[in-house]
């Protein structure tokens, strides 16, 4: 049996097809974490140009927390392949 | 990152393109280890109350403070000279004087400044909020700890008059930047 390339059926079109969706998503969940905690955490009012120890923790949580919940929801998603109402 | 890498690629190769246009679009640089490690370095509480502590101490010192104020307390209970000792004496008695009383105004301050600043970061760590609250409250314990041989009353009044004086100082600096 030909188990060399694994899936025989995916070409290279396939697997570039797969690459850039992967990195479009990658792209999206950095891009919506920044907004998202940034919004959150960093006071619009900006007195000094660097982050304080309250905003830097904050990051810290929120960058925590949305990663965590982000591979939550991701483990549901592809296990099920329906998420469970 | 990936992600981050393909930006950089595709930011790098707009400059050279479109040379006419003059801002030149610099590629987004994500912080090294060691810069994030130096960050965290100053994050850490014992390290800026630390600092803090010893920066007092210099301010006091270097400035010029601890002498003024030295001289001024020393003359202010100036003990009865006795007869036995000379001119020269008494100026050397009156220096140490000075030099001792500087030196315990210099500690008393040192540890002020420490127990602010260490109870300050503690605070805005937990609150992960960058406030005036913080400022008051560290300053309520640190007015609260000098005072508290006085009893409860002498406690709350150090309290409410260092936190109070301590929001002051942070609106007059916050105004200048």
């Amino acid at each position: 049996m030909a188990a060399n390339n694994t899936p025989a059926g995916i070409d290279k079109e396939q697997a570039f097809g797969m690459a850039e969706a992967e990195m479009e998503y990658r792209v999206e969940l950095f891009n919506r974490l920044t907004q998202t905690c940034f919004n959150k955490c960093v006071d619009k009012r900006y007195k000094e140009p660097e982050l304080n120890m309250g905003e830097n923790t904050c990051i810290d949580r929120c960058v925590s927390k949305y990663w965590q919940v982000n591979g939550i929801i991701g483990q549901m998603l592809s296990a099920g392949g329906r998420p469970p109402m | 990152m990936a992600a981050s890498n393909s930006e950089n690629d595709s930011k790098n190769e707009i400059p050279s393109s479109s040379e006419a246009e003059q801002p030149q679009f610099q590629a987004i640089r994500m912080p090294t280890m060691e810069e994030i490690r130096a960050q965290e370095v100053w994050n850490n509480c014992a390290v800026r109350s630390v600092v803090s502590g010893v920066m007092v101490v210099v301010i006091f010192a270097g400035g010029g403070l601890g002498f003024f104020m030295g001289m001024f307390l020393g003359a202010l209970d100036n003990p009865i000279m006795q007869d036995e000792m000379t001119g020269r004496q008494q100026f050397v008695y009156n220096v140490k004087q000075m030099g001792r009383r500087s030196l315990s105004s210099a500690k008393a301050f040192a540890v002020m400044g420490l127990v602010f600043s260490a109870v300050e970061c503690v605070v805005e760590k937990a609150r992960a909020k960058h406030d005036t609250t913080n400022t008051v409250v560290a300053g309520c314990v640190t007015g609260g700890t000098m005072s508290a041989r006085g009893g409860p009353k002498a406690a709350c009044a150090g309290c409410a008059g260092f936190a109070a004086f301590s929001v002051l100082i942070e609106k007059f600096f916050d105004r200048h930047t």
